[in-house]
Order: C-alpha cells, then sequence, then structure tokens
C-alpha cells in the first residue's frame, strides 16, 4: 500500500494536479507517525502508512498556511473521512479543490477501532488497499467508560468530572485538533466581554468543557483526537460520544455518515421528543 | 438563629407566551413566591444554552426555561429549535452529573397564568426541599 | 559517601511532612499517564527513576492560575483586597532534574526589573527533592541543552535509586539539609548504578549559527506546517512561563488573575487595534526558537529549554520544540550566509 501511496502522489505532484500532499510520515522506526506536507514529487519517501497513524489530518483544512500552498490532496482513514463528510455539508471545503486519497485501515489499536463501520473509505478520489476482514486491531476490550459512567448516580459522575477537569490546563489541544473546531475567533477567545472565563479555574474548566461538547453536538465524527491530545489524560471524547448517542438515538444522525441527512440542529420534527417539558 | 433557606430561581421565558402568561397570573392577582427571578427573551429559540450555566454560576438553586407551545411560537419555529436543542443539552447536563432536578422545561401560553403560578410555585417548594446547589456554587467559588 | 535512604523510610518521612501540614506534590499515576500533582499520602507518590511525568512541576510555584487581588465596587465606592498568600511549606518529592533545573532558569526573568513576589513566595516556600534518572525514552534531550540525568542544579536534595529499594541521599542546599536533618542514615556502601543519558539529538552551536542568520528563512513556514497552535507544548513545559492577566467576574465584585499563556495562540499577540504582529503559525514558532534559544540566553546567559521532552510527547502532531531544533539540525543552509529578506 505505501509503494501505491507514494506513487500515486508522486503523480499528483508531477503533473501539478495537486500543490501538496497531506500524509502520514515516520521518522524513526517505531515512532509514533506525524503529519507531513509534500510539495517535491522527490519528497514522497516521506510518507508511510500502518497502524501507527493515529492523526486525523483533515484538521490541516483549517488551517490558513496549510491553505495557501494550493491544491492539496489528503489522506484519511475511513473515519477522518466523516469529518470530511461534515465540512462539506458545513460549506468549509470545495469538495473539488480536494483530492482524497482513502486508506483501508484494520485499525490504529484505538478504543474506537473496536465499533469501527467505515475500514474503507467511501467517497475518496482514489482509494488504496483493502480492509482485511479480521475485526479492527483494536485495544483490548474494556468496559465501556461512558456505559459505566452513566450507570452511576448523577453525584457520582459529577466527582468523576470535578475530578478529570481540575487537571485541565486550557490548553485548548483537543479544540486545535478537531477538525470540527474551525471558527476563526473561538467564543472562549471573546473578551468584550468574557463569556467564558478563559482561566483553568473549576469554573473556566466547566465552562469550557460544557461548550466544547455542545458546540460539536451532532457534529463530531468520533476520530478521538481530541481524548488522544490531551496532555492531563482526560477522557473530554466521553462528553462527545455521549452527545453523538443522543443524536442517534432521538433523531437517527450520525455525522459524517450520511452526506445527504439532515444536520441535527438546522432542522426540527414536530415528532421531536418532549416527555421531558411539561 | 440561621435564615430559612429561599431558593434562587431563574426563568428563562419568551415575551409572547410565558411572559404574558406571568403577567396575566399579576394582573389575576394569583398569588405566588417571589423567589422567581424573570429573564424575558424574544423566543426560547434564542435562549443559547451557556445562558443556563450561567445562571448556575450566578449563584441559581433553579432555572426554568418556558416558552410557547409547539404550533404557537410568534416565530413560528423559534420554539422547534429551543426543544431540539435541549434533548441534547440535557443528555450533556446528565453526562456530567448535573442536578437535573433543579432544570425544569415548561409550556406556558399568553392564556396560563394559572399554569404559571403552578409550576413556579412548585419550582419553589421543590428547590427548597432540595436546598441550595451547593455543588456548582462550590464549583466557581474554588478559585477564590 | 551520602548517606542511604530506603523506600520504605522515605515514604514514611513524606507521611511526616503531610501530617505537619507542609503541602507535598510527587508523581502520581493518573488516567494512564504520570502527572505532579500534590498527594495527601505517601502511597500515591511513584518514586520511579525510570519515568517522566507528563507535566511539569512550575504549576507549585507559577500556578496556571493565580488570583492577584480581588475587586468589590458597592455604588462609586471601590475596594480591593490582596488575596491571603499561601505560607505552608512546600515539598516536590521526586522531581526530575530537569524540571528541578527549570527553577534556577525561571529565577532570572520573575526577577528582571521588578521582582515577581507571587513567584518569589512561591519559590522561597518550595524545596525540591529532584530523583536522578536511570533510564530515558526518544523524546530526551537533556544532554543536548547541556545538562544531564544528574543534574544538581535546581535541587535541595537529591535521590540517586540504587535499584534495591534504597536511594543514596545527597543534600544540595541548607533546604534540603534541614529536610532529612531528622532522619538517621546509614551512609552509602556501594558506588550508584549509572543510568545511560541521551545521546546528542541536534548540535546546540548549529542551532546557534541558525537563528544568528536565518529569520526570514522559509524554514519557518516549511517546517512549522504540522503545528496546530495548541498549547500543550508551553503548558507542560518547565521553562515556559508566559502569562496573560484579565479580569474576571461581575461588574458588582470579582478578582484580578495571572494565567497562563501560549506562545503559539493565534490571539496571543493581538492588539486592541486588530492588528496582530505574529498572526500566522510560523511567525509564532519562529518567535518561540528564538525566545528559548537566542534571547533568552543572550539576556540571562541561559539556554530557556531542559530537554525534558514532553514539548514533543504532549503535541499532538508530534512536533513540540524537539521537532523543531531537529528540523533545524536537518537544514543544509550555508549558515553563514544571511538569506535575503523578503520584501
Amino acid at each position: 500500500m505505501i509503494t501505491r501511496l507514494r506513487e500515486t502522489c508522486r503523480r499528483l505532484l508531477d503533473q501539478n494536479k495537486v500543490q501538496v500532499v497531506i500524509g502520514y510520515g515516520q521518522r524513526r522506526p517505531g515512532a509514533a507517525a506525524h503529519p507531513v506536507f509534500i510539495t517535491r514529487p522527490e519528497d514522497v519517501g516521506q510518507l508511510t502508512w500502518g497502524g501507527n497513524c493515529f492523526a486525523n489530518l483533515t484538521v490541516y483544512l483549517k488551517r490558513k498556511e496549510v491553505k495557501a500552498l494550493g491544491k492539496a490532496a489528503l489522506v484519511v482513514k475511513g473515519c477522518d473521512e466523516r469529518a470530511l463528510v461534515v465540512l462539506e455539508k458545513e460549506a468549509q471545503v470545495e469538495r473539488g479543490d480536494l483530492y482524497v486519497i482513502g486508506m483501508a485501515c484494520d485499525g490504529v489499536h484505538a478504543p474506537k477501532c473496536s465499533a469501527c463501520v467505515v475500514r474503507t473509505p467511501r467517497f475518496a478520489d482514489e482509494l488504496i488497499g483493502e480492509a482485511g476482514s479480521a475485526p479492527g486491531a483494536a485495544s483490548p476490550a474494556a468496559p465501556d467508560l461512558l456505559d459505566v459512567l452513566m450507570a452511576k448516580p448523577a453525584a457520582e459522575r459529577w466527582a468523576f468530572w470535578k475530578s478529570e477537569f481540575s487537571r485541565c490546563v486550557k490548553c485548548y489541544a483537543c479544540r486545535q485538533v478537531c477538525p470540527l473546531c474551525y471558527c476563526e475567533r473561538c467564543i472562549v477567545d471573546k473578551n468584550r466581554p468574557v463569556t467564558i472565563d478563559t482561566s483553568a479555574s473549576l469554573k473556566g474548566n466547566f465552562a469550557w468543557h460544557i461548550t466544547r461538547a455542545f458546540h460539536l453536538a451532532a457534529r463530531c465524527v468520533g476520530c478521538g483526537e481530541c481524548t488522544r491530545a490531551c496532555p492531563a489524560g482526560i477522557p473530554v471524547g466521553l462528553l462527545n460520544r455521549s452527545l453523538a448517542d443522543t443524536a442517534k438515538g432521538n433523531f437517527g444522525y450520525a455525522a459524517g455518515m450520511d452526506p445527504a441527512a439532515e444536520p441535527v440542529f438546522g432542522a426540527w420534527s414536530s415528532s421531536d421528543k418532549e416527555d421531558f417539558i411539561r | 438563629m440561621s435564615e430559612a433557606f429561599e431558593p434562587k430561581i431563574v426563568a428563562y421565558v419568551c415575551n409572547w407566551c410565558t411572559y404574558l402568561g406571568a403577567d396575566l397570573a399579576g394582573t389575576n392577582r394569583l398569588e405566588y413566591p417571589p423567589n422567581v427571578r424573570v429573564l424575558r427573551l424574544p423566543c426560547t429559540g434564542r435562549i443559547d444554552f451557556n445562558l443556563i450555566v450561567k445562571a448556575f454560576e450566578a449563584g441559581a438553586d433553579a432555572v426554568l426555561v418556558s416558552g410557547c407551545h409547539p404550533a404557537d411560537c410568534h416565530y413560528t419555529s423559534g420554539n422547534y429549535h429551543a426543544r431540539r436543542r435541549w434533548i441534547v443539552f440535557r443528555r450533556l447536563l446528565e453526562t456530567l452529573g448535573f442536578e437535573m432536578e433543579r432544570i425544569h422545561f415548561t409550556w406556558i401560553s399568553a392564556a396560563e397564568g394559572k399554569k404559571w403560578q403552578q409550576v413556579v410555585t412548585e419550582i419553589t417548594e421543590k428547590t427548597r426541599r432540595l436546598g441550595p446547589y451547593t455543588a456548582y456554587r462550590d464549583l466557581c467559588e474554588a478559585h477564590q | 559517601m551520602s548517606p542511604i535512604i530506603s523506600a520504605a523510610a522515605l515514604r514514611e518521612l513524606i507521611d511526616v511532612w503531610i501530617k505537619s501540614g507542609k503541602q507535598v506534590a510527587a508523581p502520581v499515576s493518573i488516567a494512564g499517564r504520570l502527572l505532579y500533582q500534590r498527594i495527601d499520602s505517601s502511597g500515591q507518590a511513584v518514586l520511579d527513576s525510570a519515568l517522566r511525568p507528563a507535566n511539569s512541576i512550575k504549576d507549585f510555584v507559577f500556578p496556571r492560575h493565580e488570583r492577584l487581588f480581588g475587586y468589590r465596587i458597592e455604588g462609586r465606592q471601590i475596594s480591593l483586597t490582596d488575596p491571603k498568600p499561601e505560607e505552608r511549606d512546600q515539598i516536590v518529592i521526586g522531581a526530575k532534574p530537569c524540571d528541578a533545573h527549570a527553577l534556577p532558569i525561571l529565577d532570572h526573568v520573575f526577577a528582571w526589573g521588578s521582582n515577581d513576589e507571587p513567584y518569589e513566595r512561591g519559590r522561597r516556600r518550595t524545596a525540591i527533592v529532584a530523583l536522578a534518572c536511570t533510564a530515558h525514552d526518544d523524546a530526551c534531550f537533556c544532554t543536548s541543552v547541556g545538562s544531564s540525568p544528574a543534574d544538581e542544579t535546581g535541587a535541595d536534595a537529591m535521590l540517586f535509586d540504587l535499584g534495591n529499594g534504597s536511594f543514596e541521599l545527597k543534600a544540595i542546599t541548607a533546604k534540603g539539609r534541614t529536610l532529612f536533618t531528622q532522619h538517621a542514615q546509614p551512609p552509602a556502601t556501594e558506588p550508584r548504578p549509572s543510568g545511560s543519558a541521551p545521546a546528542p539529538r541536534f548540535d546546540p552551536a548549529k542551532i546557534r549559527a541558525f537563528l544568528a542568520t536565518q529569520f526570514e528563512s522559509p524554514f519557518w513556514a516549511e517546517g512549522t506546517l504540522a503545528c496546530l497552535g495548541c498549547g500543550a507544548c508551553a503548558y507542560t513545559c518547565p521553562t515556559c512561563h508566559c502569562f496573560d492577566i484579565v479580569d474576571e467576574g461581575s461588574a458588582a465584585e470579582g478578582a484580578r488573575v495571572r494565567n497562563w499563556d501560549s506562545c503559539q495562540f493565534p490571539l496571543f499577540t493581538a492588539h486592541a487595534s486588530g492588528h496582530n504582529p505574529r498572526s500566522n503559525q510560523a511567525q509564532r514558532q519562529r518567535q518561540r526558537m528564538y525566545h528559548k534559544f537566542a534571547i533568552y540566553p543572550e539576556k540571562f546567559g541561559a539556554i530557556l529549554c531542559t530537554g525534558c521532552g514532553n514539548c514533543a510527547r504532549n503535541c499532538p502532531a508530534g512536533l513540540g520544540v524537539l521537532g523543531v531544533l531537529e528540523a533545524i539540525d536537518r537544514q543544509t543552509i550555508k549558515t553563514d550566509e544571511r538569506q535575503p529578506v523578503q520584501t
């Protein structure tokens, strides 16, 4: 697969069909793959592919420094590609301006892999490889933390999040690494007036994580990058997953799966449940 | 002797239905506890979830959100958008472990002065029994 | 020879410190990683010379969020209240040398021009008991910035893991001696095992030469594309110290607070006018390299980096300051020639 990937990218760059390839590279054997930006055909040897390609490269589509390089070819796994579907729906990318190279994936040893239904990218301009029939390479099965959490009484959940958020330093890695967090000026940076305290206090941290979760509600595609990026080990993606479950359960909606599906918050239905409304 | 706990209830209400309903309760001299602080907005569709969070940050012991019944929204569909938002936001609050007995949603029309009286009275008494929302307040004072 | 102390005796001593009302911080295993945190019992401390926490100890002397003063407005009356300063003694036990070494480096800037009282109070009340390293990973680069796995700079006392459930204990400062004087210690009889030091990752002279001439180089834009502009590197770095001062609260009362800030945030240099002199990531990354490897050394005689590697380990894009340093090291620009200035 790597050979075919490199040949494809060499061809694209040689023919000037794209000006940059956003893919995975690996400087040292055994290390995690990291994003590379190939602008010259002779550099395609830096491209790699494998079970250590964790990053969701669609995040780079929001970066003005990357946009300035010109038309891009983007290497995506099926989970990453879901973000593309949402970005296109929200008019953030012009699909014709992008050359999508889809990599069939057998998993990157993350918890999300055991439940993966998109091992083969669905909308790629070029698809490389075939996903094996073996289950996706996932971490060893552990009890689902979200299930465990929701089974506890509310006061214990509160104590859990208080303990987790006490470690948050407001580095915003969770925000920066998310392809769907693309606002040029995030609400937490608004200071005339301040809406959300920027401080890494419990109040400020709760306010931030509530906002982040809700602004991503029914838009998060579950790539898990936010949790991976958190330097304090906070399972921030749990909040996103909880809201994704609600969107699925109440509205049959899963972000990034069906390009024709109506986004949850642009629409409403007369049959939306109101058993909680008096 | 310590003062008895008086709950602070913050109510975000829409201008065209619930606010007028509350006004009707007033003109009909229907008595209800004075613990509610009413914040008037054009429509429930305008209510940002952060307003609910901020009410708790500011020391509210309970929050009420109320607007027009489905099909009666002055702006046609604001309340439908709000309803959808609330379905998801309630789940977020549940996941975080908020005390859901302190968050209330109602449809109260301009003609339902009696309902306003009933709802506010019941919420006040329920919140009085629950006590102050120390969990959220502790959070906000933690950095002092 | 220095005395030895058994792991059990050390934990007993930690519990004595905690019981006597001191604040104690140590590496703690939490959420599948090691993080420095305050502890309330010695059992929480992980004193492993082979592992390095994912954060730094600066939080204990330079908190991520600190109240400078409170205000209250009643009518036309404005009253200010000073916060009650924390006076308790504090001990950080099990600090890595690359964390301890950072504090004397930070001392320069916090005493530059005027003395930063909250920082100095934090430093005065805190003792650092470092634990020398016996292993390193591929993000460690202390030896490339003039330090080492057993660097004693910044430590009040140092522990050396003897690998047999005991540590060799070396008191370095008066503060360090006071911490351990109550403890009866038999002297060490064996020489301590030496751990491996990380091989050099880059040539510091090459970095200096590059910075001296390549301000306008296209390297800055090309080599930093992976950076997403978060603060994971800055906030886990032992030497990064930039901060933001904001007022928080309502019209009636609130506080002026100091929070950590990251030079990689897009709004770090945003002016009230709307102008932003560092409006793209290349400029921000460049500034950071100059700050750490050119400006700070020029001003204060110390590189603003101890080679701990947290930046590289925590960077979601696998970059970090180390990534940029290695990329500079790979450049083949003739560093004695200036790049033409772009007009």
